[in-house]
């Protein structure tokens, strides 16, 4: 049982869901501002992370 | 895209800034959205649930705890989640009203409650409005009194909007419990476009049960809604079963005959949950919203011919206009006819106002942030000025 593998999947989809709400705040031009451009990013950085750990976790 | 057979997946809310009256409130956080990913199976809630095996007693997740927390953030004693407002309104009417028993509504009351009644065998009788469409506690009394005479003894129950769904225009429901009481008739707060909204305190209001609806006001899945009421009521709505199999003797502990037992589970009651605490939060800032709600309303009014219809200044972000005089005038040479309206608004990345509408309408701005309702506001007078509307400057 990958209970790391089951982890990520559940962090990365927090983090896709907190976008999402960024899109929310931000309909219908989603024209960021300097804290949602810079929190989308650290999100963003986050998720490609916690991608590759998965990848590792669930190819190995 | 498709997030099942023949499902689109539904991207309202990230798309378009979403003015449907009954949507704004009930639109999720994003602790809801990421609760219901992790409770979306069926009895998900339940792998905790321990004797006396009852919803509101399972403490992991914290449900029990949660329970308490929505009866004191009410000021009542004791509540429960349902399945919607209307099933709130549907267990007190079947604990009070017997066949034939007079119930107290009023002229703006929402169907569910009428059903409600119904469903209990009652008799409707509506408290009337006055012309600027408030229910005030001078007609409630003047309607028990007639309610007395017509039928020789008082109503059994009132179910009292505090915000109607239809102007949106706020009730004195704590001037009109008093002339309530005066004559021992329990009354039902509807919360149901307050409860998750504004601040609601069910001891300040004087009232014996508030009812709210999560997925209209608390940031919540649907169908989801909270009763609470006073330890006296709660013995009464909240009684335990006391029916016993002839046959096999079967008995069922302390489940609660008004709520089936257990009511709201799984995803519904966990994303409820996950949203309280921004619920609790956003109810302290009501005064923005109504701020957001006057950038609107102004724009509105600044083209010539629409009349706001509610209770003016607005008490409420939820409210009915007239544009019979501005924008169904445009309607009359459009190609579109009146369809132009939420088609011009759509284009905009705007949603919720019922295609073809020009005349009379409602729309809320509950929950947008401020660049969203001047985004909006601009958007209507923009419109306008394309149809050729006069807009003062």
């Amino acid at each position: 049982m990958s209970k790391r593998a089951v982890d990520l999947i559940f962090s990365a989809t927090y983090m896709l869901t907190d976008l999402r709400m960024i899109l929310r705040e931000t309909a219908p031009m989603h024209e960021l501002d300097e804290r949602q451009r810079a929190e989308a990013a650290r999100l963003i950085e986050n998720l490609e992370r916690q991608v590759g750990s998965l990848k590792q976790e669930m190819l190995k | 895209m498709k997030c099942g057979s023949g499902i689109e997946a539904r991207q309202v809310n990230e798309l378009f800034i979403n003015i449907d009256p009954i949507q704004a409130g009930g639109r999720l956080t994003g602790d809801a959205i990421k609760a219901i990913i992790a409770y979306g199976d069926g009895y998900s809630v339940c792998d905790n649930c321990r004797k006396p095996n009852r919803l509101d007693c399972i403490s992991k997740p914290p449900i029990a705890e949660f329970h308490k927390e929505v009866a004191a953030w009410l000021n009542m004693d004791a509540a429960r989640m349902m399945p919607g407002a209307r099933r709130g309104f549907q267990a007190v009417a079947h604990t009070y009203v017997n066949k034939g028993d007079p119930v107290l509504l009023t002229s703006l009351s929402h169907y569910t409650e009428f059903l409600a009644v119904e469903e209990a065998g009652g008799v409707a009788c509506e408290i009337p409005v006055d012309g600027r469409y408030i229910v005030t506690p001078e007609s409630t009394a003047i309607k028990i009194e007639g309610v007395r005479k017509k039928f020789g003894k008082n109503p059994v129950l009132a179910l009292i909007d505090q915000v109607d769904y239809q102007y949106g225009n706020r009730h004195d429901v704590a001037a009109i419990a008093k002339v309530v009481h005066q004559y021992d008739v329990p009354i039902l707060c509807n919360g149901a476009y307050t409860v998750g909204i504004l601040p609601v305190d069910g001891k300040a209001l004087g009232v014996d049960f508030v009812v709210g609806s999560g997925h209209k006001s608390m940031a919540s899945p649907a169908p989801s809604g909270v009763l609470a009421t006073t330890a006296e009521r709660a013995a009464e709505v909240f009684r335990t079963t006391a029916i016993e199999g002839d046959v096999t003797g079967r008995k069922f502990g302390i489940k609660e005959p008004e709520l089936m037992g257990c009511t709201l589970m799984g995803a519904t009651l966990v994303g409820m949950m996950a949203s309280f605490s921004h619920v609790k939060e956003r109810v302290k800032h009501f005064d923005r919203e109504l701020e957001n709600h006057r950038v609107v309303i102004e724009a509105l009014l600044s083209i010539e011919g629409t009349k706001v219809l509610s209770e003016y200044p607005r008490k409420h972000t939820l409210t009915r206009v007239d544009t019979t005089g501005s924008f169904d005038r445009a309607a009359e040479t459009h190609k579109k006819k009146g369809f132009f309206f939420s088609s011009a608004l759509n284009e905009r990345g705007i949603f919720g106002i019922i295609p073809g509408a020009t005349r009379v309408w409602k729309f809320n701005t509950y929950g947008m942030t401020e660049k969203q309702a001047r985004y909006l506001a601009d958007a209507f007078v923009a419109v306008a000025q394309e149809n050729g509307l006069p807009v003062k400057p």
